[in-house]
């Protein structure tokens, strides 16, 4: 009974277009609002979202087996050498936390700079009372115990963002462990791999005196665990928190470097209330789709992202934030090109 | 009876089909990862360190090949992971489900044994991911807090199995071993369980005759017969131990560049790791780490057939007769 | 004396083993029940998932047709080869087909994902679709199917087969009326086993099946389906407690599922214990 009414609305849906979204999971739960308020002022398209991966969104968008792949990094230059008829446009921004689990000292937040987080992630300070964090919080009591470096065992936006923010501000990590989605993580005693952001929330909760770096939309999480938020160093020397006026101070700082594709890091932006790890969330689509009627379903979708979509009852709801109006500009003009 | 009737040929093309397909899979794997293989040569399994290198950097010619700056591919961590993941979970598998179908065989009332029996076969139906996700809330606490210092009270002496040694947290190679455990205690139970109580009745009877406990008739007439059926549930509980990808992703650890110096330390095996970095070797514009990728697979490949050529003549050596 | 000790040890040592895999199984059931029970309600039966909350309508729908259609590929062709190498395999071809299906068991599920998608999504250009994941669970399956069924079947006893025979049954009758008739409650346990393992895949089915939130149109190629370890993978990966919530429900959903259907063919089976 299903299967026939299911095929029933099958034959009646023959009219409409069908877009197939994947790629980021950050991305996801984002698109998944968009969609069902797109698709009501435009009945003639049908919208599927996926949550797989960036590296997933951008290989099935060259690939043409998606028509949008959302990614929380940018492609590389050799990759957009490689496959020159892809745009990657930004629809919002996002931001990532750096967490800890201290007994104690959950209310404070330590402070922390990318050369002591290089240090740990290294197990170069293998102790939380090290001189190097102890000269960051004076007056903080830092417990004699080692710490826990948690990293993404899987391949991540989140490991990309909190990896350039480590090459960015320490030269040392940047010429041997550099940056990616997935990075040659040196092998340190005690540390832990998670599997996606949930997992690491769960390692921090498990494992007194660990820390690890978290996507904002998880901030309920690990407020409810009672994990710490750090105040990280940006790149004037503040201490900051992720909040929404650091955020778009970042992003506001960088408006004026983007390249016409794009194609830029956000992290570590200059201005002292700068918040040093935030990114632009990508649609990486091809300029070339199968047919006008996809390639107009497209345009009519990413244009409503960042127009409607930017709307703060949509991005409030995942902490994301804006884009501010130049860049919403570039957008147009990249959507523009696709036919 | 007819060497070649129709009928026995016609099933004999429908049974060829499960080889093909084998075939074509591990054909496909070679002719994609062949410049990986080329290029990486023995120091794959011989090497620790994994780096996808530098994506965002131009890639470099190295040995006329196009790999990305840095790249070194190196699985040697994964190998020690899986086989010592499998191994650990065949040790615990093995006498649990053989003590499980005796007891359901032998022990319980015919009128429960349906019931009893379908609650060992209910464990084979746990999804693979919720076997992750029990791990990580219930297993990999109870490890850190109770398993693991119990282990080390008893056997701590043996550096292998002192908790101090290693971070503490439940995460590793052992719970890895016992989520594996549990996944593929069913398929040998099951298994052997329908064997045993198709085990001729004269058989048991003539034992018992004979002034044999109920125990005895059990392991040493009833148990011998169905050898055939247990080895062949433990090779096939084996192989999806091997190729167990998320349930064993989600509580080993995660273990990058390091070998595991005690039974809490994190690992990481080849089926685990294909998955979790599949998504970031799409971002290689060389396609050098989708290749290796698919070359980890081929390793895994050959770990399986080694150990499966082993169990034959395992099987062809206890001199076995079968029941046909 | 001390015999009957060791077989009283040895009976509790039984015990401790069946306990050993039914207690973890009871709490486990027992987490994802509780977990996933703010998330049940009529709605969850009722409505398809908007992506990260809602209502699992569509993934239910496509578990079942994505495992019948598993089942549907994987039956014939296991069944057919677990026959096989039961009553002719037991020659240089048979130890072949042995070895090799065996072996398929270890390809991890990624893996055959990934090679499913490369040939039939991209190569045939299926796309997303329905055969491709049918046909991906199918070979995951087929290996269990074959082995189960052969040995099942190698324990009919020969006497029944060669009293067949001694009548003047041909081949095909006695593989079909005596042999797989004997044999059945054991194949019908490997087609049960082999359902549970193919409704409990994720990796295979995320780049061949897809994804969708809304009800399957009964296309078979080039339109992506939702499936309920879907849900269980990624909902989990979420920010928020509903999606838990949900998740949790999926896979408690999941188990009931096989469940029910392992109770329901028992009934109509009647196994002869």
């Amino acid at each position: 009974m299903l299967l026939t009414a299911g095929l029933a609305t099958g034959t009646a849906r023959a009219a409409t277009t069908g877009l197939v979204e994947t790629g980021s999971t950050l991305l996801y739960p984002l698109f998944n609002l968009w969609v069902p308020d797109f698709m009501k002022t435009h009945p003639g398209v049908r919208v599927t979202t996926q949550g797989t991966g960036s590296g997933t969104g951008i290989a099935e968008a060259i690939a043409g087996v998606v028509q949008i792949g959302a990614s929380d990094a940018y492609m590389s230059t050799p990759q957009i050498k490689k496959n020159p008829d892809i745009l990657n446009i930004p629809l919002a921004i996002s931001a990532q936390a750096v967490n800890y689990n201290l007994p104690g000292l959950a209310g404070t937040h330590l402070k922390l700079s990318g050369p002591v987080l290089a240090g740990i992630y290294s197990g170069k300070i293998s102790t939380w009372n090290a001189p190097a964090i102890a000269a960051l919080n004076p007056g903080v009591k830092l417990p004699d115990h080692k710490i826990i470096p948690v990293h993404r065992a899987d391949g991540s936006g989140d490991t990309f963002l909190f990896t350039q923010y480590l090459s960015a501000s320490t030269p040392a990590w940047n010429s041997t462990v550099s940056y990616g989605t997935t990075i040659s993580w040196p092998a340190v005693p005690g540390g832990l791999g998670a599997e996606g952001n949930p997992g690491m929330v769960e390692a921090l909760k498990q494992n007194p005196y660990s820390i690890a770096y978290i996507g904002v939309s998880f901030h309920e999480q690990i407020a409810s665990a009672k994990l710490g938020t750090a105040m990280l160093q940006n790149k004037d020397g503040k201490f900051v928190l992720p909040t929404a006026k650091t955020i778009a101070t970042a992003a506001d700082a960088l408006v004026g470097k983007t390249p016409k594709d794009e194609r830029i890091s956000l992290i570590f932006a200059p201005g002292a209330e700068s918040y040093p790890i935030i990114n632009y969330e990508y649609a990486v689509v091809s300029a070339r789709q199968h047919d006008a009627a996809t390639a107009n379903a497209v345009k009519a979708l990413l244009t409503w992202a960042i127009n409607q979509g930017n709307a703060p009852a949509y991005l409030d709801k995942v902490e994301f934030k804006a884009l501010p109006a130049a860049i919403k500009r570039l957008s147009e003009a990249q959507i523009a090109r696709i036919h | 009876m007819k060497r070649s009737s129709p009928f026995r040929l016609g099933l004999a093309a429908i049974a060829l089909v499960i080889p093909a397909a084998l075939v074509l899979i591990v054909v496909f794997l070679i002719q994609y990862a062949w410049p990986a293989i080329f290029y990486n040569g023995i120091r794959f399994v011989g090497t620790i360190d994994w780096n996808l290198g530098n994506l965002y950097a131009n890639p470099v010619i190295r040995h006329g090949v196009e790999v990305p700056l840095n790249a070194n591919y190196g699985i040697l961590a994964f190998i020690v992971g899986t086989l010592f993941s499998s191994f650990l979970a065949i040790l615990f598998a093995l006498p649990v489900a053989v003590g499980t179908a005796i007891f359901l065989a032998e022990a319980v009332p015919a009128r429960f044994r349906g019931a009893l029996s379908m609650l060992v076969e209910l464990v084979a139906v746990v999804p693979s991911v919720v076997f992750g996700l029990w791990g990580i809330y219930v297993l990999a606490p109870l490890i850190a807090h109770y398993i693991g210092p119990g282990i080390t009270a008893i056997l701590g002496f043996i550096p292998f199995f002192d908790i101090h040694r290693s971070t503490g947290s439940g995460f590793g190679l052992l719970a890895a071993a016992i989520v594996l455990a549990l996944m593929i205690t069913p398929i040998i139970a099951t298994t052997l369980y329908d064997a045993l109580l198709q085990v001729p009745r004269e058989l048991r009877e003539s034992a018992m005759a004979l002034g044999a406990t109920r125990f005895e008739m059990v392991i040493k007439t009833a148990l011998p017969t169905v050898r055939v059926t247990l080895i062949g549930g433990v090779v096939l509980g084996l192989g999806r131990a091997l190729g167990e990808t998320m349930a064993v992703l989600m509580v080993s650890g995660g273990a990058l560049n390091y070998l595991p110096d005690t039974i809490f330390t994190p690992i990481t095996t080849m089926a685990a790791f294909i998955l979790s970095q599949l998504d970031s070797a799409f971002q290689d514009p060389t396609g050098m780490a989708v290749k290796s990728l698919a070359e980890i697979a081929i390793v895994l490949f050959i770990i399986t057939l080694a150990v499966n050529a082993a169990a034959r003549l395992l099987v062809r050596g206890a001199g076995l007769v079968r029941n046909v | 004396m001390r015999r009957r000790l060791v077989s009283r040890i040895g009976w509790v040592l039984c015990s401790c083993a069946f306990l050993l895999i039914a207690v973890p199984l009871l709490d486990l059931v027992l987490t994802v029940a509780i977990k996933g029970a703010s998330a049940f309600s009529v709605k969850l039966f009722t409505t398809s998932s908007n992506g990260v909350t809602g209502g699992l309508l569509g993934a239910i729908v496509g578990t079942t047709v994505l495992s019948l259609g598993a089942l549907i590929f994987a039956v014939p062709v296991g069944v057919g080869a677990g026959l096989y190498l039961s009553e002719y395999g037991h020659n240089r071809l048979g130890a072949v087909i042995r070895f090799l299906s065996d072996t398929l068991t270890g390809i991890p599920s990624i893996v055959l994902g990934y090679f499913s998608y490369i040939t039939m999504v991209i190569g045939l250009g299926w796309k997303f679709s329905v055969l491709a994941g049918s046909i991906t669970l199918a070979i995951m399956i087929v290996p269990y199917l074959a082995r189960i069924t052969e040995l099942s079947l190698q324990r009919v006893p020969v006497a029944m087969r060669e009293a067949a025979y001694a009548l003047g049954a041909k081949e095909r009758t006695v593989a079909f009326r005596i042999v797989l008739a004997a044999g059945r409650p054991g194949v019908i346990t490997g087609v049960l086993l082999s359902l549970a393992i193919s409704v409990g895949e994720t990796a295979p089915l995320i780049q061949t099946a897809g994804w969708s939130n809304y009800l399957w149109t009964g296309k078979l190629t080039h339109e992506p389906i939702g499936y309920l370890t879907y849900v269980i993978w990624t909902f989990i990966n979420q920010p928020n407690a509903q999606s838990h919530a949900l998740a949790f429900a999926a896979a408690f959903l999941v188990m009931l599922f096989v469940l029910a259907i392992n109770i329901g063919v028992r009934i109509v089976l009647r196994r002869p214990h």
